[in-house]
């Protein structure tokens, strides 16, 4: 059996006292997209920040290995460098820290071994460019006063710039509108499609189909109640569309009856 | 009566200020001086009228030890943070020794930069016009000290209608000597001017007690940032003032960095319809440093504007203090003011007494106070880790950025890239 992979293996996790996840199995292999899918509640988010290490969320037991590693144990900042990217619901504000200076710091910390720093300049500016941002936006504080498609749009340049093995995309599409939507697919789409790209694997947790139709998934798990309740091919995604999660929900209470 | 040897610690007493005084005070100021000692030694220490959050016991310092006679060392080794392009003027003391550097162009516009003796010599007039302008010497036992005792000081005189574009520098270097230092700066009528002001020391512990005086008149316009890098065995005291005439802004900026003990007050007087005042402070105790700063803005006239913000952080055992004031007198219709102060703490054993107090006698006023007191955010500090940044990395880009919004405050890029690397230093000391 190979290591390579996200490889989530009975991860079992609480919040402030309440076990929320029960017992999770996923693999995403590099290069593929995987879609998490599941009502509000289900604990995708608490599996995003689970494998990522937030201090509030305690490990109950299971593992989570990148390409063989185990992360869980690892301070946060040591995931990074293993090759784990989170792109946030909410990301934090950092003010006073400017965004230029936010991308080279976290580029220097999980890629030390970087480019010269005109090579760099120009990277951010194409990587900008797809995702339709103004230049001006590299002075600003970190999400400081940022709209939502504006913080969004910015945890897309970060994974472009990173460029991890594994990315997860917790509700991204949340709040979004068209065109930002748009610039979301395009931008994650462009960076599949280059060399350092092709191989990173996603994991793109959504409440709604609809970011699916601008980053095709290859795999769409359902999740419910802290389990992965059902896993099929990108037209399960369609279904969750057209009848919901309730069909779902009935179809694994009577499976379990 | 036993003379006194040079180099020996001579203490605060009458003896020691005549014997600085004689030959260089007129007199004049001579008797300036001598009251205010009389003032200095009737004053109560100012334990009781700061309440519980006084945490200082200024009884203990030993003022029989202060040291002013001693002779000044040879050569000094300070940088100067201003290149001789990029200022305007320069007064740099090496204890009572000053180096002066003002150009002819300046001169000719009528811009005095000069020490004290000087200025009461060649200047009576208008330094007398100015000399106890903006702080109330009679009735604050420190700020009486410094008045009597002035050991090094400099007079800053841009007269009406003329912009001095580039900065003019103050050092005072505190090396084998404590220091009394007093600074004056009076603004005429349009006057545009930035005077930025270091305080430094040698290695050894010294005790500096200052005074800083800003006068401006109508429309004059003026900031005057003070940077106190004292080394951490010192102890500073310093007592600053701004009248604020019509029309008139007067920018202050306040860096607190070093010193073991530091007690720093400001009073801004808004004493022209008109007038602004823009109040910024900085400090970090880090290490067992402590910090006490108040600052008070009087509206005493109507239509007056202010703003004061003041960040602070703490880490290690560093303790501090501020009183922030705000007073809008009865008479004061029309005002607008705004107090805020943030305070970030960077580990359990610091602390930070944050007290603001608004004062306000007018109806139509408009008064603003806003605090914040808290440790990094959890948040934060883990978005900037899920990128790769480790604690320690996380923790000093989060503290800069707090400061990075009153850092802006300051004037010229020079000093708000010095003010980056202080706290930087300070940040990676921790």
């Amino acid at each position: 059996m190979s290591d390579l992979g996200l490889r989530i293996s009975d991860l079992r996790a609480s919040v402030a006292g309440k076990q929320i996840l029960n017992g999770i199995d996923l693999v995403v292999e590099p290069g593929k997209v995987h879609a998490l899918m599941g009502p509000n509640g289900s604990g995708k988010s608490t599996l995003a920040f689970a494998m990522t290490g937030h201090p509030n969320y305690e490990i109950l037991g299971g593992s989570v290995r990148l390409d063989g590693e185990e992360l869980l144990g690892l301070a946060p900042d040591k995931r990074a460098k293993a090759g784990l990217f989170l792109s946030f619901q909410y990301p934090a504000a950092i003010p006073g820290v400017s965004v230029a200076n936010f991308i080279r710091t976290a580029r220097q910390s999980v890629n030390p071994t970087d480019l010269p720093p005109a090579k760099f300049r120009k990277m951010i500016f194409e990587k900008l460019d797809v995702l339709d941002m103004d230049p001006a936006f590299l002075s600003r504080s970190v999400n400081d006063g940022f709209s939502g498609g504006e913080k969004k749009r910015l945890e897309m340049l970060q994974l472009a710039i990173l460029n991890p093995k594994y990315a997860v995309l917790d509700e991204t599409d949340s709040g979004l509108d068209v065109d930002a939507l748009e610039s979301v697919g395009k931008s994650v789409n462009a960076m599949r499609e280059t060399d350092e790209g092709k191989n990173t694997g996603f994991l793109i947790i959504t409440h709604y189909p609809r970011i699916l139709q601008h980053i095709k998934a290859d795999v769409v798990h359902i999740m419910m109640d802290g389990r992965i309740v059902k896993t099929g091919g990108p037209e399960l995604a369609n279904v969750i569309e057209r009848e919901g999660y309730d069909k779902i929900r009935e179809e694994v209470a009577g499976g379990v009856a | 009566m036993a003379s006194l040897s040079l180099d020996q610690p001579a203490g605060v007493s009458t003896e020691t200020l005549e014997r600085i005084m004689a030959g260089a005070s007129p007199a004049f100021d001579a008797g300036t001086r001598r009251s205010a000692l009389a003032h200095y030694e009737a004053l109560p220490f100012p334990t009781a009228s700061y309440g519980r959050y006084w945490k200082h016991d200024l009884h203990k310092i030993d003022l029989s030890e202060v040291v002013t006679t001693a002779s000044p060392v040879a050569s000094f080794p300070a940088i100067d943070l201003f290149a001789a392009d990029a200022r305007a003027a320069q007064i740099a003391f090496v204890d009572g020794i000053a180096t002066i550097e003002l150009s002819d162009a300046l001169r000719s516009r009528g811009v005095i930069v000069t020490d004290l003796a000087t200025a009461k010599r060649d200047h009576a007039a208008l330094f007398s016009a100015a000399v106890g302008g903006a702080v109330k010497t009679a009735t604050d036992k420190y700020a009486a000290l410094a008045l009597a005792f002035q050991n090094v000081g400099a007079f800053v005189h841009v007269p009406a209608g003329v912009s001095v574009d580039q900065p003019i520098v103050i050092r005072y270097a505190a090396v084998a000597n404590d220091a009394f230092p007093y600074t004056l700066i009076s603004a005429g009528e349009g006057a545009r001017v930035t005077v930025i002001e270091q305080l430094i020391t040698g290695a050894a512990a010294r005790f500096v007690c200052g005074i800083g005086e800003v006068i401006a008149a109508s429309r004059a316009q003026v900031d005057y940032a003070i940077v106190q890098a004292a080394n951490l065995a010192s102890k500073v005291i310093a007592a600053r003032g701004a009248t604020i005439g019509i029309d008139a802004t007067v920018r202050i900026g306040l860096a607190e960095l070093g010193a073991a003990l530091t007690v720093s007050t400001l009073q801004a007087l808004e004493a022209g319809t008109g007038g602004n005042a823009e109040v910024a402070g900085l400090f970090f105790a880090t290490g067992e440093q402590h910090v006490d700063l108040a600052t008070q803005v009087d509206h005493a006239v109507g239509s007056t504007t202010s703003t004061t913000v003041i960040k602070s952080a703490a880490s290690d055992r560093g303790q501090a203090r501020y009183l922030g004031n705000i007073r809008i007198r009865k008479s004061a219709h029309g005002s607008d003011s705004s107090l805020r102060d943030d305070v970030l703490l960077l580990s359990e054993t610091a602390h930070v007494d944050s007290i603001p107090a608004l004062e306000i006698a007018a109806n139509d006023v408009k008064a603003f106070h806003g605090a914040t007191v808290g440790a990094i955010d959890a948040d934060t500090l883990f978005y900037l880790m899920s990128r790769g940044v480790p604690r320690v990395e996380a923790e000093r880009l989060i503290a800069l950025g707090f400061f990075e919004p009153e850092i802006a405050k300051f004037p010229t890029e020079v000093l708000r890239t010095a003010l980056r690397s202080s706290l930087e230093a300070k940040v990676t000391a921790r």
